[in-house]
């Protein structure tokens, strides 16, 4: 008894030392790395080339290329260079007979576990080019050609049908739809405009949505991926939040009470709208039912809150208030119900996105004057800063798998978006164009 | 000894809650769909209302503020994908299913236009603006003397009616700015009140830090970037 009053009262003053020492982040490092492992070994997969079906030479190079990184991207799997561990991947032919039965016997004696290949071809039928594209999997498990999919399209969909067959790798292994088809919202500086656009998530195939010649501003995503809510400056007297639907680019008003009406967030489940509002003096929080118009108002308090992010099971909200001074992030039930402030350390947190595993909250953080990212549990207990450097990181948006974010950064001066992988590895800058990009949003899975 | 347990089971119970979540969201995100499936016809319906009163650039404030709102929810999971097959048939992939071509016919530049109207009436006017410090909305001395410099100019051109703008620089992020932002224009606003101006010859808006004076990364800039400006408003 009396020992482990002694070991608690050790342990009390260890952490205790550690929390003023300040050496909080290089322990929750260690925690965090073990908490976000994946429940799996990655898988090693090996690309065998997509193969000349007819037409020009790049085809089957740009959709290698594409699935390529896709597979990378998805960490599910670990990409393994062929050729270099002495696979003749042009002996895997259409994947039946000698020479192909030779590559698969090397590729798992090498331990690749999946080898994929196909080929592409491009025809003129009707005056219309079409591209054809096959893609087959070997499994070394079962020593077996499991399958494949076979697609056709225009060669403007080529970028598409690598991340379709991407997406359906991941689905066969994991059985989560993958992320290679999912799309980021943005915002883009046009002229003196900022207007919306969206892009494929790995920063291709842009398109501008928005084009009222002024602010548009902090897109986010329905469940059903088919709109956008964002804040929109239309008349410059009054900030209202507006939806998009982007199967039509039809474009209207849905809050419209005077004053800011900023950072609005749709539940997992769309029934409800948060969003922050100042037409009743400072900016509260308030929920929309969408159903019946109804709006409750969420928070009480003279001071700014703002940035509401719903938990993926629809019953909390994570937001920011500077009733302390300056902002922090603070907890509640999705009715406004026991609130309570989530960060501690540091003067100012802000911008914080619910991981759509529920583990994870992501966020801006001020460290030593530089705004980065960070990412804490929900019961505070474990926290990580993700970024470092120089540079204004933010708006965090979580990929649907909850293994990457989008954020934007000034890290190479103008404002860009960037991917990073959860545990703060491997960033990637997607966007190159244009003067000023911000604001991602990265779409749920279809 | 029982101390430890009560300690281990109550990580456990924290550990468990947590892994629990992913399946939870699932589930009520599935359940979402489902009920809302069997309205969605009817739904779809007035979304369409909703967006033809929205596109003509009207507000629809019959429900104090509130327009109208489509179904959002999941209606079906499965993503499309059908699985990989030993003999796969054709699937067509289209790139028309979620982007409509834009429409730039609101972009006639008429805010950019009034912008600059308002620039040169604000200019012509000798109205100062207001700079903040870091972090801060509290109005200096040195901003005290330039607002008591603009409250005689309205007073003396009772018919002005001024938009003050609070701005931000780049640091920070841009939803909280957009408060910060609005936090200044509103000290600025009442400032003028207190030295006698009429509260219905002032409004606010806050552009946090989407439209900067200043485009550097330095503190030069910043400091020009945090602003409370006056804008005097031209036409109606």
């Amino acid at each position: 008894m009396t020992q482990v009053k002694l070991i608690s009262a050790w342990l009390g003053g260890v952490l205790l030392i550690a929390g003023l020492a300040g050496i909080l982040e290089s322990w929750a490092a260690d925690v965090f790395l073990e908490a976000t492992r994946p429940d799996f070994q990655k898988i090693s997969l090996g690309v065998a080339g997509i193969q000349n079906g007819g037409g020009p030479d790049w085809l089957g190079g740009r959709i290698e290329e594409v699935l390529k990184k896709d597979v990378k991207r998805s960490l599910v799997f670990d990409l393994v260079d062929l050729p270099g561990l002495g696979i003749k991947t042009s002996d895997i032919g259409n994947g039946v007979g000698a020479g192909s039965k030779a590559v698969f016997k090397q590729a798992a004696e090498k331990g690749v576990s999946v080898l994929v290949w196909g080929k592409a071809g491009l025809k003129e039928a009707n005056k219309e080019a079409d591209v054809n594209m096959e893609g087959f999997v070997y499994d070394s498990g079962s020593d077996e050609v499991v399958g494949g999919k076979r697609y056709a399209g225009s060669p403007s969909v080529v970028r598409l049908m690598a991340h379709r067959f991407a997406d359906e790798l991941v689905f066969r292994y994991t059985g989560e739809p993958g992320i290679a088809r999912t799309k980021i919202a943005y915002v883009s500086e046009q002229g003196a405009a900022r207007e919306l656009f969206v892009m494929d998530y790995d920063g291709h195939d842009a398109r501008q949505l928005t084009a009222d010649g002024f602010l548009n501003l902090m897109p986010r995503w329905s469940p059903d991926r088919r709109f956008l809510v964002f804040t929109a400056y239309r008349n410059r007297n009054t900030q209202d939040i507006d939806m998009i639907e982007l199967a039509t680019g039809k474009r209207w008003t849905v809050i419209s009470l005077g004053g800011l009406n900023i950072t609005p967030a749709l539940s997992p489940d769309g029934n409800f709208l948060a969003f922050a509002s100042s037409h009743e003096g400072n900016s509260e929080l308030y929920r929309l039912d969408t159903r019946t118009k109804a709006i409750q108002r969420l928070t009480v308090n003279p001071s700014g809150d703002l940035s509401p992010s719903w938990s993926p099971n629809g019953r909390e909200l994570v937001f920011v208030s500077d009733r302390g001074g300056g902002p922090q992030l603070f907890l509640m039930g999705s009715d406004g119900s026991n609130v309570r402030r989530l960060t501690f350390e540091g003067d100012y947190n802000a911008a914080p996105v619910w991981s759509p595993r529920g583990n994870w909250i992501a966020y801006v953080c001020r460290v030593r004057k530089e705004y980065k990212l960070c990412i804490i549990s929900p019961d505070g207990q474990k926290r990580m800063q993700l970024t470092t450097g120089p540079g204004v990181d933010d708006s965090p948006s979580w990929s649907p798998d909850g293994r990457h974010l989008v954020f934007s950064s000034t890290a190479d001066g103008k404002s860009h978006i960037y991917m990073i992988n959860a545990d703060g590895k491997d960033i990637e800058r997607l966007t190159f164009e244009g003067t000023h990009n911000s604001a991602p949003s990265w779409s749920p899975a279809s | 000894m029982t101390k430890t347990l009560g300690i281990y089971s109550v990580m456990l119970v924290a550990s468990m809650a947590l892994i629990g979540m992913p399946g939870c969201s699932k589930k009520s995100v599935q359940s979402g769909g489902d009920s809302q499936s069997t309205q969605g016809m009817a739904k779809k319906g007035s979304s369409g209302n909703g967006g033809g009163s929205g596109s003509s650039g009207t507000t629809d404030s019959s429900r104090s503020g509130v327009g109208s709102f489509p179904d959002t929810g999941v209606q079906s999971a499965g993503g499309g994908l059908r699985g990989l097959d030993k003999n796969p048939s054709e699937e067509r992939v289209g790139n028309g299913t979620m982007l409509a071509k834009m429409d730039p016919s609101g972009s006639d530049g008429r805010q950019l236009d009034e912008i600059r109207a308002e620039q040169a009436a604000s200019s012509a006017a000798g109205l100062r603006d207001v700079l903040f410090g870091y972090d801060s909305w509290t109005i200096s001395e040195e901003g005290r003397q330039a607002l008591t410099r603009d409250a005689e100019w309205m007073k003396s051109n009772p018919g002005a009616q001024v938009k003050v703008e609070g701005h931000c620089d780049e640091r920070g992020t841009a939803d909280y700015n957009l408060v910060l932002g609005e936090k200044r224009a509103k000290a600025v606003r009442n400032y003028l009140v207190e030295l006698g101006i009429g509260a219905n010859r002032l409004s606010v808006v806050s552009y946090g830090k989407e439209r900067p004076f200043c485009q550097e990364h330095a503190e030069s800039c910043y400091q020009q970037n945090r602003r409370g400006h006056l804008a005097l408003k031209t036409g109606k």
